[in-house]
């Protein structure tokens, strides 16, 4: 029943991959919950990324560029690389499976229309952005994301995620942490351009690009490539490393649970 | 074929909602569910409900006072609330609620203080009293009551509350994100937990304030019991729903949660809170001499509506989004936590003692009413 339910899951992520190519384009203007209009960036563009993740090594370089490129504070992270270990109950025998994860600039974004101030928004090359002059801290943003992308930086008080570097990309650069993937897993690009990397890459490999969590409808446009189906929707993981506070809430220090 | 997954670094997630989201939740949903109770005697006048009416508006307008302030207290940039009303999103639901709390704090001060004038005024003719000087301040001028004002305050205010009611509910049902919260059944589940918490509030004022009225407690006890058979059933619906997959979302919820022994703990508790409540509610409705003690039956009823809200708001927040495992929920002492649960409740027992010295709430008579 769980395999079964996983395989649909891991069929459906697969259909979304491909249902995303198709431009979602009258989203805008309707009731409570809906998307609002799109502004500002450039609409003839569409951003994704695709995440190779063959390529990934887990060395979280990616981690560590974007908190520096980033400046969040410690201890909060734009993207991270989640390290599984993976145990074959049958064989013992024992894998290990790396997943970047960072915000999917998703096609239908469960974390703009909840905005009350219209701070979080999505521009019109996709890319889902906050306004941290306008954000009121309340929220509902880092709630409303079923990726965990969001979280409220404790410097600026306000909503803080990944901009796919948007202050980079829109200046010709490369994403902090594209540029220093060791083992180029990660391909930023405009999926609407057909001669771009990402998009060959994508048309190449179209069946078997996976996104996250397809069930939650979010058309999400971080794809993966060469991805286990049984880590799309919530692996039945524990997290095994839980950093240890003093009792004034300072971290002191990491912990291993249950070992 | 069966893994075994061990997440080997995990990220520190923050609650992005402190306790003072609970507060607000709770103190919210005992305003609106009181200024309900106070309508039959108030707004139809009918004469047996006007003391539960009397202490219900005391309730209602207390608690409507002091709900923004935590509302205003859980944004992490509280200076800028205003721009709820510079840009505001008609999409999102939090932004609706932004639009409506403020007609409805207004309106519910608007009820009280009509209600309660011709008391004022009363006062304000006894004497040269410091109260009697202060009763004459407040009734702001020299001038009748009119005698539709209550009427149609309370009722515009009630509107207002049904509208507090569905955004509240529904600005956390709609979050897909987390299937705990991702149901229908939730706004429900929060006016009716509100109800019982409101009712047990006012049988425990009703002890305290107002001098152990029978008809409070007779009446208190019943509100209780529908809304606690109402619960009953919809907390039966939802589980239903989630055991047999008829909604996937409450299945995913159940599922998330279902290893837990925390979470089989607080189910179990709630079950059993939910079950004496109930029985001792029937015992004392059908036993009028135990009546005397609903004011305690009112605190058990308090703490179920705040706990209700608590297990809702924040330990919902700890079930991991990426993994099945748990993030850990540290309440801290401090402004975020358990100084804000506790600061919020003094507030509200100032404003309560505050009102209690300024006005003759206890007076509030629709007869008069009629003649100021
Ligand atoms: S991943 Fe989360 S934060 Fe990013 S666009 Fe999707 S819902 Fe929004
Ligand atoms: S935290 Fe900021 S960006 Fe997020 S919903 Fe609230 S106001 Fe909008
Ligand atoms: S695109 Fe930029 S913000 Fe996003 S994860 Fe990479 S470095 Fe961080």
């Amino acid at each position: 029943m769980d395999f079964a339910r996983r395989t649909l899951l891991g069929q459906m992520a697969r259909l979304t991959a491909g249902a995303a190519l198709v431009p979602l384009s009258s989203l805008a203007n309707a009731g409570i919950n809906d998307q609002p209009p799109r502004r500002e960036g450039d609409s003839s563009k569409r951003y994704a990324m695709l995440i190779d993740l063959r390529q990934c090594i887990g060395c979280q370089a990616c981690t560590v560029s974007c908190h520096i490129e980033n400046e969040a504070p410690l201890g909060s992270f734009r993207t991270i690389v989640s390290q599984y270990e993976v145990e074959n109950e049958d064989t013992g025998d024992i894998a290990t499976m790396m997943l970047p994860r960072l915000c999917n600039h998703c096609e239908a974004p469960p974390c703009v229309p909840v905005c009350p101030v219209q701070a979080t928004y999505q521009r019109e090359d996709g890319i889902v952005v906050v306004n941290n002059e306008a954000c009121v801290g309340c929220a509902y943003c880092v709630q409303a994301c079923p990726y965990d992308a969001r979280f409220i930086n404790e410097k600026t008080q306000t909503a803080d995620k990944c901009t796919f570097c948007a202050h980079r990309l829109d200046v010709g650069l490369l994403p902090a942490c594209v540029e220093s993937c060791v083992g180029g897993a990660r391909i930023i690009g405009d999926i609407r351009d057909p001669d771009s990397q990402i998009s060959r890459m994508m048309a190449e490999h179209h069946d078997d690009l996976m996104v996250l969590k397809p069930e939650q409808g979010t058309s999400p446009h971080v794809f993966y490539l060469g991805m286990d189906e049984r880590f799309v929707t919530r692996p039945l993981a524990d997290p095994a490393i839980w950093d240890v506070r003093d009792n004034e809430g300072k971290e002191i220090g990491y912990e291993f649970a249950g070992h | 074929m069966s893994l075994l997954a061990t997440e080997i670094l995990t990220p520190r997630y923050e609650l992005a909602w402190y306790p003072w989201a609970v507060q607000y939740f709770f103190m919210i949903a005992i305003s609106y569910s009181a200024l309900m109770l106070s309508l039959p005697g108030l707004v139809f006048r009918r004469e047996r409900f006007l003391p539960l009416a009397r202490l219900a508006l005391l309730v209602a307008v207390t608690c409507t006072l002091v709900g923004p302030v935590a509302l205003l207290a859980d944004l992490h940039q509280p200076a800028r609330f205003w721009h709820f009303y510079a840009s505001p999103a008609p999409w999102s639901w939090m932004s609706i609620g932004a639009v409506l709390l403020p007609p409805y704090v207004v309106l519910t001060i608007l009820y009280g203080y009509f209600a309660w004038r011709p008391a004022l005024v009363t006062r304000g003719a006894e004497g040269q009293g410091w109260d009697a000087k202060l009763a004459r301040l407040l009734c702001l001028g020299n001038w009748q009551t009119p005698q539709l004002a209550v009427i149609v305050f309370g009722a515009l205010a009630a509107l207002f509350a049904c509208g507090i009611m569905l955004y509240t509910g529904a600005e956390i049902a709609i979050l897909a994100s987390r299937p705990l919260w991702n149901t229908n059944w939730l706004p429900v589940m929060f006016v009716l937990t509100g109800l019982i918490a409101a009712s047990g509030l006012v049988m425990l004022l009703n002890r305290l304030m107002a001098g152990a009225n029978a008809d409070v407690y007779r009446q208190g006890l019943k509100v209780i019991l529908v809304a606690i058979l109402g619960a009953a059933v919809v907390a039966a619906t939802w589980f239903i729903q989630g055991m047999t997959g008829y909604s996937p979302s409450v299945q995913a919820a159940l599922e998330s949660v279902r290893h837990n022994p925390d979470w089989t703990a607080i189910a179990a508790w709630a079950l059993s809170a939910g079950v004496v409540l109930f029985l001792v509610t029937v015992a004392m409705l059908r036993a009028p001499k135990w009546q005397r003690w609903a004011w305690l039956l009112g605190l058990l009823a308090i703490h179920m509506g705040w706990a209700f809200r608590w297990l809702v708001l924040m330990e919902v927040q700890t079930v991991a989004k990426n993994t099945a495992g748990y993030y850990h929920l540290a309440v801290e002492a401090g402004s975020y936590g358990l100084l804000g649960i506790i600061g919020t409740f003094g507030l509200w027992l100032a404003v309560l003692l505050i009102i209690d010295i300024l006005v003759p709430w206890r007076d509030v008579n629709n007869a008069r009413s009629a003649t100021y």
